[in-house]
């Protein structure tokens, strides 16, 4: 797939999921980028083309559809390298308090690929506390978001990951559950830390595949996840008032 | 200064600036190998005593050379790698000269180069760079961030465990050196801790034989890269947790951990004197024991398909415990508190190219070459991880890079013939 004498034999379909036509898809900035040409004065030896046709071959023959548009990814992989400003990404939510500990967060714009992004509509979720913490329960706590945010970018990962290697998914579920002492967050007691203790993710996929390449999906995806990245590192975060 | 002429300059006399040398000495090509201190250089000074190549004596192959010795199995240190390059440089006769450092290679406009270095300057043809891919160590951003207290070690500076400030240790770092240097000094009886973030889990013999010997003749050494998925991501594989030792010993994060090694995740950040490592340790750790699976499965595959009597001269399959690591591992280390005086960064080096005045650096400083075919005509570069193909990342690796890349550079000076020393003759300018 790094192979640039590929994209000839089959180029890659032209939009992850109808973007509006004024976004800047992810294969647009592999066209835009160019991917760099460092052939040596030698031909590329012959088998180099014969992997070539072995990709073309597993991508329009082989039966996988996961809904992962595996070529626009591998082939925004190569254009970002080139042009690595373009991979500069700010997303962003925006929130407001309603009553209580009930507020409303939009998702609408981000920044990427060098211009503004929109999602094709605005995106709302709320945060509330249970009534056990004496609140009204008009959304999940947003711990439970963080949960859920970590089952959504793994499974992302898994339906992804598994679209490359050729695996075929019947399903995927996932339990996330995240322990967590709210002494910390009540102030009740200085050692307990405010966030989780430990998180635990139990996967539950049924795939045509053996289980060590099952494990191999779910460990690879874990590898390559942004939010499950922002839970088990350090993160510098700034708050402040405007 | 004087400038003098030649077809082709190689700079470094490590294994494959020597091993180039050779080849071209078969070809008739005239050319100098510049090395900036005594052959071998890096071997002397830059290693601690106590490192072993990972690879056995009857791999390390030189084209016209190599390894000679009644020990086949066994593991050089690095004192014996640099004699051994020194005797192999002597016995191919290579025109070295030393105590001469590069300071600049720039492109002349008629195709030729200017090579100047703190010994007078070159004009030449072509340029072999084979200054190594591990000269300058590179550390994360976070080591600004620790205490001044805490001794900052780099495995190029590390001269063992007797060396060191007395207290615990720090490792950050799981590779090869890393492992090597937790169990040199667990062993010596020190605290240590090794953050562990991405790493290559093999064992050191495989079915009784030694793992390079399964890597040597199923082929996973000559996979090119131009076969391989992803070059960017394989040519930064860090190495694997392998010593060489006589006792075969193990340095697996389950040998280390059996050694009291305390592991860690990867460090993230050094805050307040207080270290913070990720809390995704059990996944790496899965991963690497997946990869080793996946390894191991190739080398059944090929020992039972292959037509030489393989499966009968050799132990049964067998499969590598998974790896057992603390399902909670510390997040947090408050170095001082902890009693930890020393932090050694074994976070892989980066080569130098800060003398190479020929645009041919991508954006993160790494030379663009297509199996060691610089983009720039008559410019090569030899000795990098997975260069040509995997054995590249080893000394074995450079006999064959060597012999087809002076094909290419014999097919480069032809096709550009430098017509104005037919008329200006070879004498020094």
């Amino acid at each position: 797939m790094t192979n640039s004498s590929c994209s000839p034999v089959k180029p890659p379909s032209v939009t992850l999921r109808n973007p509006p036509s004024r976004n800047v898809t992810m294969l647009d900035a592999r066209a835009r980028a160019g991917l760099p040409s460092l052939q040596p004065p030698h031909a590329r030896p012959a088998h180099a083309a014969h992997d070539c046709r072995e990709t073309t071959m597993s991508t329009t023959t082989a039966p996988v559809d996961n809904g992962v548009n595996s070529d626009a990814l591998l082939g925004a992989r190569d254009a970002l390298r080139e042009s690595p400003a373009a991979a500069q990404f700010t997303w962003r939510a925006t929130s407001e308090w309603v009553r209580g500990t009930h507020s409303k967060q939009t998702i609408d714009r981000f920044i990427g690929l060098g211009a503004e992004q929109q999602h094709k509509k605005a995106f709302v979720l709320e945060g509330d506390h249970p009534e056990v913490f004496a609140s009204e329960d008009h959304a999940p706590t947003p711990v439970e978001t963080v949960l859920a945010a970590l089952a959504g970018c793994l499974t992302a990962g898994v339906a992804a990951v598994a679209q490359n290697r050729g695996i075929q998914l019947r399903s995927v579920t996932a339990v996330v559950e995240g322990d967590h002492d709210i002494l910390g967050i009540l102030g009740g007691d200085p050692e307990v830390r405010n966030g989780f203790n430990d998180v635990r993710v139990t996967f539950d996929i049924d795939a045509d595949a053996s289980k060590e390449d099952i494990a191999a999906l779910v460990a690879q995806s874990q590898k390559r996840s942004a939010v499950f990245d922002a839970l088990t590192n350090p993160t510098n975060v700034t708050v402040s008032v405007a | 200064m004087t400038v003098q002429r030649t077809d082709v300059v190689i700079i470094g006399a490590g294994h494959s600036g020597l091993a180039m040398s050779r080849r071209l000495t078969e070809r008739s090509i005239d050319h100098v190998v510049l090395e900036r201190g005594a052959v071998a250089h890096s071997w002397r000074a830059e290693r601690w005593p106590g490192l072993r190549l990972l690879t056995p004596n009857w791999q390390t192959r030189l084209p016209g050379g190599g390894y000679q010795g009644d020990d086949p199995d066994g593991h050089l240190a690095a004192a014996e790698v640099a004699e051994l390059l020194a005797h192999y440089a002597r016995q191919i006769d290579a025109p070295v000269q030393q105590q001469t450092t590069v300071e600049q290679v720039r492109a002349d406009g008629d195709g030729a180069y200017s090579i100047q270095s703190d010994q007078g300057g070159w004009n030449a043809r072509s340029v072999v760079i084979a200054s190594g891919a591990n000269s300058v160590p590179h550390l994360p951003d976070c080591a600004a961030a620790l205490p001044s207290t805490i001794t900052q070690v780099t495995t190029r500076d590390y001269r063992g465990p007797t060396t060191l400030p007395e207290g615990g240790v720090l490792v950050v770092g799981a590779a090869a050196t890393g492992a090597q240097l937790a169990d040199e000094l667990a062993r010596a009886g020190r605290r240590v801790v090794l953050s562990v973030g991405e790493h290559v889990r093999l064992p050191r013999d495989y079915r009784g034989r030694d793992v390079f010997w399964w890597m040597d003749r199923s082929g996973v050494l000559d996979e090119r890269f131009d076969e391989v998925d992803d070059i960017v991501r394989a040519r930064h594989v860090p190495s694997p947790q392998l010593v060489g030792s006589a006792e075969r010993r193990a340095v697996d994060l389950a040998a280390l951990r059996e050694l009291g090694v305390e592991l860690v995740g990867r460090l993230g950040t050094v805050r307040d004197g207080v270290a913070l490592f990720s809390g995704g340790l059990a996944n790496t750790v899965r991963l690497a024991d997946l990869k080793a699976e996946r390894l191991l499965d190739r080398f059944d595959a090929w020992a039972a398909a292959t037509e030489a009597p393989v499966d009968a001269a050799v132990d049964a399959p067998h499969r590598l415990e998974p790896t057992q690591v603390d399902p909670s591992p510390r997040l947090m280390l408050d170095l001082q508190k902890q009693g930890i005086t020393t932090v050694i960064w074994a976070t892989g080096f980066r080569p130098r190219y800060d003398w190479l005045d020929v645009p041919v650096l991508d954006a993160k400083g790494r030379v663009r070459h297509e199996g060691g075919v610089v983009d720039a005509p008559g410019l090569y570069l030899l000795g990098a991880s997975l260069l040509r193909r995997r054995r590249s990342t080893y000394i074995d690796g450079a006999a064959q890079d060597s012999l087809e890349l002076a094909e290419h550079l014999a097919a480069h000076l032809q096709s550009s013939p430098r017509e104005s020393a037919l008329a200006a003759g070879p004498a020094l300018v």
